[in-house]
């Protein structure tokens, strides 16, 4: 188990077979694809022979089809948002489809599809053009507003051979001064202020044309704003109403419209089928840049799990006639996509794994190793037996709703910690922070924290040791036994020796232990160094590195550290809780603080029990033997939202 | 007014230290995080969650905070409303044994804000790292841990 083997693979059949085995590859999903550059054809030969593949026209034209349904769907989604459960999303249901219908389904798919296209895309239009319209209106009555006390019809606001009319804005401060300049150089002229708004005064001014330089002139230099209303009829109280009409209009057309496109939400499902038909012929057309191709053959090269091999040859072969399939294991320094393989008990703590990273192919899965000691963590951290049972219920009830994905993953992990808490909850702390049920078995880690932090220190210590067994097994594995003794084997000495000192009567036997490995490691930790002096500093230097030892230990304290914080906020709501009861109201209060206080608790605790948990792992532990930089095997497979494909071939 | 203070005021003190630092940078820790969460939601309202997990980080220092105070409020008696006759040497302690968490609270929880609002940067680029981004801040945690450890250890020790 952990890293599984993967083969390298190199596929050669007849172009008339092409789409044929690139859909079982789909379908069968085992196969990463790899970007076969025609220069990197294993053998000159063959590197003479290929050039790479393309189907661009198809691949546009599939693409151009995508934009149109997802234009359909954002339509719906803007208007009619789709509302789909919590508990929906993470069960990801999907309609199943069988394989062989698909086409048939599709060519169904794609003309509701259409229809509803061209539906949408004249609502939309529609729309466009009310907007259009109702900001033009909108905006007429804002500069017809301040009019709306003036009289006189717009449509004679204009030049008459004897008299000019004009309609304007002046500042208000100035509104005095242009009266008496005005009267003072045209006596024919008349100036009436209609209303007022904001500083702004808005005026009508009438004048004889004799006028005609010296009034324009004086409004200019009073900084006169003037308006026209061009092509409007009647007073400004009249277009305003006409105006309101017009919106009342545009609103009813606009939900007209969408009462249209209303119509078209029954066909949403089968818009989200059709997305999910398109985006597989795309990837399928997409595999293709990825191949090499001769006159009439393709070549397809590729990364799959050892084990699936043999059934994708089996399959490859019984439905087409000129496959021809190559696989060899990775070469010494080839790196290949990573794939976790663990025991149904531990798969799910790939999880904690994949959050990290993924491990290097040459490198060990840590999730077997991690597992037992995060579970544990995990319940040190709480340390509340009757959080524990909530934890646990929760992943149960978890487990229950959820079928699939990494939420699920999730669950277990929580099912897990929560009985793990349970334990540790009951043998060093209490139930919702009391003493029920006998509780603390063993002993009371906040009357004792010294006790509990020894404990601590013991679990940093066994899973660091444990650490280094795992990469001094590598080194052997990897034939590396010296590498091994002289990084893994001295320090073990040195830390064990050390260690020993506490231990009474043991003193002549750790000193002796503790120098072996102290000794040890000078000796040996420069051996990379050229000269002998180098050697010998960088092997001191190397004893520096019993700070990290020491610094990672330490680091364990956080179980007690936490498993301490949530007794006492636990304890530190129920003394709370405690002080309002003997009063019938104090009783209703002290069930909200119980019930809020916990519940606080739990959430707060359980997300800091299992981030510190992990980083246990990913620092203290991971620390001394891991080996990141993965890639993570991406396959080539159907890829679907909406849709579940069922096909023969999927049956082992 | 220190000849008229007994050891208990000097406790109750240490208890107020202990929750107003930490929770301070409890806050102003959040409050940063929050501030760069809001204006990635701006951009892709489905990331609340995720950012909303960063911008917790930084509220532990509170309560640890919160706990070393309450744990001396229990130990001295004010809970529980027995306060005990404490001397001034043991007062002292009790207010010492506050500091760790309190200053160590104060400027661990704005450090790990400003972490956690670079990790709500990196999750708005690649959501898949989340596991990254919090580590990152947990990163900082780790002196809090200490401080509240070394506070209780303290305080068990009176």
């Amino acid at each position: 188990m952990g890293i599984a083997k993967m083969n390298k693979l190199y596929l050669v059949a007849h172009q008339a077979e092409k789409d044929k085995v690139l859909a079982i590859l789909q379908q069968l999903g085992v196969l990463e694809v790899s970007d076969l550059q025609a220069k990197d054809v294993e053998g000159q030969a063959w590197a003479e022979m290929v050039e790479g593949d393309q189907e661009q026209e198809a691949l546009q034209s599939l693409e151009a089809r995508l934009a149109d349904v997802r234009f359909s769907l954002d339509f719906l989604q803007r208007y009619y948002p789709a509302k789909k459960s919590l508990l929906a999303a993470l069960n990801d249901s999907k309609m199943v489809v069988n394989s062989a219908e698909l086409s048939g389904s599709a060519a169904e798919w794609d003309k509701v599809s259409s229809n509803v296209y061209v539906a949408l895309r004249k609502t939309d239009e529609k729309l466009m053009l009310l907007r259009n319209e109702e900001t033009r209106l909108q905006n007429l009555k804002i500069q017809l507003t301040p009019w709306v006390k003036l009289d006189v019809p717009l449509e004679e606001i204009k030049a008459t051979p004897l008299v000019r009319t004009e309609l304007g804005t002046l500042p208000a401060a100035e509104l005095a001064q242009a009266g008496a300049e005005l009267a003072a150089a045209a006596p024919a002229c008349y100036l009436q202020e209609i209303n007022s708004d904001r500083g702004e005064s808005f005026v009508f001014v009438l004048y004889h044309v004799s006028g005609a330089e010296d009034v324009p002139a004086i409004l200019k230099q009073r900084n006169f704003n003037r308006q026209n209303f061009p092509q409007l009829q009647g007073t400004a109280a009249e277009n305003l109403k006409r105006i309101e009409q017009e919106l009342v209009k545009a609103e009813n057309e606009r939900k007209a419209a969408l009462a249209d496109a209303a119509e078209q939400l029954k066909y949403r499902d089968q818009l989200n089928y059709f997305l999910d038909y398109l985006t597989l012929e795309r990837d399928k057309k997409q595999v293709v840049a990825n191949l090499a191709r001769t006159g009439n053959a393709f070549i397809l090269e590729g990364w799959i799990c050892q084990a699936d091999l043999p059934e994708l040859k089996k399959k490859l072969a019984a439905a087409c006639e000129t496959v021809e399939i190559l696989a060899r294991e990775p070469e010494e320094k080839e790196a290949f996509p990573v794939v976790l393989e663990n025991k149904p008990l531990f798969a799910p703590f790939d999880f904690i794994t994949k959050l990290y990273g993924t491990p290097s192919p040459r490198g060990v899965d840590p999730t077997p190793m991690l597992t037992p000691f995060f579970i544990v963590f995990f319940g040190l951290c709480m340390t509340d037996a009757g959080y524990g049972v909530v934890i646990a219920l929760l992943g149960i009830i978890g487990l229950k709703l959820i079928k699939t994905g990494p939420a699920r993953n999730l669950m277990w992990i929580f099912l897990a910690g929560g009985l793990s808490t349970v334990l540790f909850g009951w043998l060093v702390g209490g139930w919702f922070g009391l003493p029920l049920l006998g509780a603390p078995l063993f002993f009371d880690s906040l009357a004792d924290p010294m006790r509990m932090l020894i404990y601590a220190f013991a679990l940093g210590i066994i899973q660091i040791f444990f650490g280094m067994a795992i990469q001094f097994y590598r080194l052997v594995r990897q034939g590396k036994i010296l590498d091994a003794i002289f990084d893994v084997g001295f320090w073990y000495l040195l830390i064990i020796g050390l260690l020993l000192f506490i231990a009474p009567g043991m003193g002549g036997i750790a000193q002796s232990m503790a120098l072996a490995g102290a000794g040890g490691l000078i000796l040996t930790q420069g051996r990379s160094q050229p000269t002998i002096i180098k050697k010998f500093l960088s092997g001191l230097l190397s004893l520096y590195n019993i700070t990290g030892y020491l610094s990672d230990v330490l680091s364990y304290s956080r179980l007690l550290a936490l498993g301490l914080a949530t007794a006492v906020i636990a304890l530190a709501i129920n003394t709370m809780a405690g002080l309002l009861a003997g009063h019938p109201i104090g009783y209703v209060v002290m069930v909200i603080v119980l019930l809020a206080g916990h519940t606080f608790n739990l959430i707060i605790n359980t997300l800091g029990s299992y981030i510190h948990s992990s980083r246990l792992q990913y620092i203290e532990f991971y620390n001394r033997f891991y080996e990141g930089g993965g890639r993570a095997f991406v396959p080539f497979r159907l890829k679907t939202r909406s849709i579940q494909i069922q096909s023969e071939l999927q049956n082992k | 007014m220190i000849e008229t203070m007994s050891g208990l005021s000097l406790a109750i003190v240490g208890a107020a230290f202990a929750v107003l630092l930490a929770g301070i940078g409890s806050a102003i820790g959040i409050g940063i995080v929050g501030q760069t969460a809001a204006g990635v939601v701006t951009e892709d309202p489905d990331k609340f969650g995720p950012t909303l997990l960063l911008q917790a980080l930084p509220g532990t220092q509170g309560i640890y905070g919160l706990l070393i105070g309450f744990l001396i409020l229990q130990r001295t008696g004010m809970i529980g409303g027995n306060p005990m006759d404490i001397t001034m040497a043991e007062g002292w302690l009790y207010f010492f044994s506050a500091m760790p968490i309190a200053f160590v609270g104060l400027m661990s929880a704005i450090a790990q804000g400003k972490a956690a609002a670079s990790g709500v940067l990196l999750i708005a680029k690649r959501p898949e790292e989340l596991g990254k981004a919090i580590i990152y801040a947990v990163m900082v945690e780790t002196y809090a841990v200490l401080a509240l450890l070394m506070s209780i250890m303290i305080l068990f020790g009176i």
